[in-house]
């Protein structure tokens, strides 16, 4: 056998190796990223980030990770509790019904608005949507994975 | 219940602090050793074929050099932006691009000239240009995308300009193959097929995530299925309306074939409801009879799919001879330039370079080869529905999973009618086929893409909705609450 040929066949060979060696890098990087995400726990199916909130509790910038059910309203018992003169005391529960999430107010006294827009009893709500309680205003968004 | 106060404050934005990126240096180097390791096969076999004197060099070590140092320069610009943007996609385009070069640099150079400022560029050099401007488009996207704003508030402008281009294209089109797609403007020529792929996604996007909470309600049952209000099923019709009407007057079956399908799949990701698929299918299935009873491009295509032998000289020629390179191919293929054998002193596939580069992938690097760069489309399509998965609302999301799609479906429906799994039609493969149309759109795509993975993006703003107020302040009493 010439030893040209057999040095071309190896080179080739090895140009094709290097397409699933390439693949192999990605597929570690992704083995990586899932055990770190395994090893992080959020079991949050949505967030809540305060966007708005001048004078009362929470502050803005906090960010709330969502169960199925979260109630909101100024009493200590609700998932997230806002201390604002205008909140009532079990104000709107945001509930995940298996594909979409819909947001509920409670009779509250001021309203709750989605979009600057008043609710009334249930609605749903779409990631990124406003939502107002009392002078608090969350933006809604998907959980970060 | 976990709130943690403050720390997720979005930092101030306008500061420009680079960041690193050691995952996208690594892949980078990866690629560029891969690509000298093919570039030195090719030249090697090609010499050895010519008779030529023995040596290691590289094909064309200046163009193969042109190309890494573009690569480089894009990921320098990533770094120096500090976006925290993902880091695969970018050297999993420049693997794709650099076996495109790797492929034009071994076709036959005189496929297609131009000549500019008095000098003669062949298929290669051209095909090196726009792959510079893809990469280019690729950063420059990357870099300055910082708010989506511009795509979301202006969909249905862009939903014009979408259907502008198509208008223009059938006023002005030039007709290739039989199909009306390229718009002629001085010494360029463009097909506006591959622009309009990306604004439908960015119209659809901006649609679905604006009436999702209408989708989703069901005014109507039809034995199992659910339906929506009639109304919000008239885009659906719209949509089939212009896939049908593009078959029709542009004879472009694979534009049509690939429109349908994202769309398809964004109104199941955005609603996840099986009827819209069903009712789509449907659809589908009708207008295909339709197109098949009274055209004859679309009858050719599917007799030619059905039995190519029939007539292996004439109409099926193409595919009999795609069929033949795969053959040839086996598992490991005959090498990089040890391809494509003439047929009476000609190419046996005139549209290689366009339509048929994955069988000249096939043929040279075997099944091995062709299974490792479908591997290579899942990464992107893997990739940009990570993307898609940790977006913040809903828009960008299906903005991310449009775009993916878009790539992803494209590259199937090329790879699929190469192989005879389905009937053929003209589209290209992305970020291998000639044709800067291709590489510049498919560019944007992955720029977008690049941008949108940003964790520290700009956060969306709050949706408006149609004829009601913006928020206002509480009008209640003073005091109010239980």
């Amino acid at each position: 056998m010439d030893p040209y040929v057999v040095a071309i066949w190896i080179v080739r060979i090895a140009f094709l190796g290097g397409l699933y060696l390439f693949m192999f890098g990605v597929a570690r990087l992704l083995l990586r990223d899932l055990r770190a995400a395994a090893r992080d726990p959020k079991g949050a199916l949505a967030r809540l980030v305060v966007v708005g909130s001048d004078v009362s509790e929470p502050p803005r910038g906090t960010v709330f990770g969502l169960d199925a059910v979260a109630t909101i309203g100024r009493d200590v018992n609700n998932s997230i509790v806002v201390e604002d003169d205008f909140a009532s005391t079990e104000h709107a529960v945001l509930t995940f019904r298996g594909r979409a999430w819909y947001v509920e107010d409670l009779a509250s006294t001021n309203g709750t608005f989605v979009n600057g827009q008043r609710i009334d009893a249930l609605n749903a709500i779409a990631y990124g949507d406003e939502l107002q309680v009392g002078r608090v205003r969350f933006r809604f968004e998907r959980a970060r994975r | 219940m976990t709130a943690s106060s403050g720390a997720q404050m979005r930092g101030a934005a306008g500061r420009i602090r680079p960041h690193a990126r050691p995952r996208e240096t690594g892949l980078l180097i990866l690629v560029a050793v891969v690509l000298v390791v093919g570039s030195i096969s090719l030249g090697a076999t090609q010499r050895q074929l010519a008779g030529q004197k023995l040596s290691w060099l590289p094909a064309d070590a200046g163009q193969l050099v042109i190309y890494l140092g573009a690569l480089v320069a894009a990921h320098l610009a990533l770094i120096v932006a500090g976006r925290r943007s993902d880091q695969v996609l970018l050297p999993t385009i420049g693997l794709l691009g650099g076996i495109s070069l790797l492929l034009m640099e071994r076709l036959p150079q005189s496929l297609v000239t131009q000549s500019l400022a008095g000098r003669d560029f062949g298929l290669a050099s051209i095909q090196l240009g726009w792959l510079l401007l893809a990469i280019a488009v690729i950063a420059i996207a990357a870099v300055a995308v910082r708010s989506d704003a511009w795509l979301r508030r202006y969909k249905y402008t862009w939903a014009a300009a979408g259907i502008a281009l198509l208008l223009l294209t059938f006023l002005f089109g030039d007709e290739v193959n039989g199909a009306l797609l390229t718009i002629q403007v001085g010494p360029f020529s463009g097909q506006p097929t591959e622009l309009i792929k990306v604004i439908l996604v960015i119209f659809l996007a901006g649609y679905l995530s604006e009436f999702r909470p209408l989708l989703v309600t069901e005014s109507m049952r039809l034995g199992p299925l659910r339906l929506p209000p009639l109304q919000y099923l008239l885009p659906m019709l719209a949509m089939w309306a212009m896939a049908l009407g593009i078959v029709v007057i542009q004879r472009d079956l694979g534009a049509a074939l690939l429109f349908f399908a994202v769309f398809l799949a964004l109104v199941y990701i955005a609603t996840a409801r099986a009827s819209y698929v069903l009712i789509g299918l449907v659809l589908f299935v009708a207008g295909s009879v339709i197109a098949y009873e009274l055209f004859g491009t679309v009858r050719d295509r599917v007799d030619i799919w059905l039995d190519p032998f029939a007539d292996a000289s004439g109409k099926g020629y193409q595919v009999v001879q795609s069929l033949y390179a795969f053959g040839r191919g086996g598992i490991i293929g005959t090498g990089l330039g040890a391809g494509l054998p003439l047929v009476a002193g000609r190419l046996p596939i005139p549209a290689i370079h366009t339509d048929f580069p994955f069988a000249a992938l096939g043929e040279e690097l075997g099944l091995i080869g062709v299974v490792a760069i479908l591997g290579l489309y899942l990464i992107v399509i893997e990739r940009g529905l990570r993307v898609a998965a940790s977006a913040a609302d809903d828009f960008r999301a299906l903005l991310a999973a449009g775009l993916t799609l878009v790539v992803g479906v494209q590259a199937f429906i090329i790879a699929a009618g190469n192989l005879k799994l389905i009937p053929l039609t003209g589209v290209t493969l992305p970020f291998i086929s000639y044709g800067g149309s291709s590489l510049l759109a498919n560019g944007v795509v992955v720029g977008l893409l690049l941008a949108l993975s940003d964790r520290g993006v700009e956060p969306p703003p709050p949706p408006r909705v149609a004829g009601r107020r913006r928020p206002r302040l509480l009008g209640g009493p003073a005091g109010a609450g239980r």
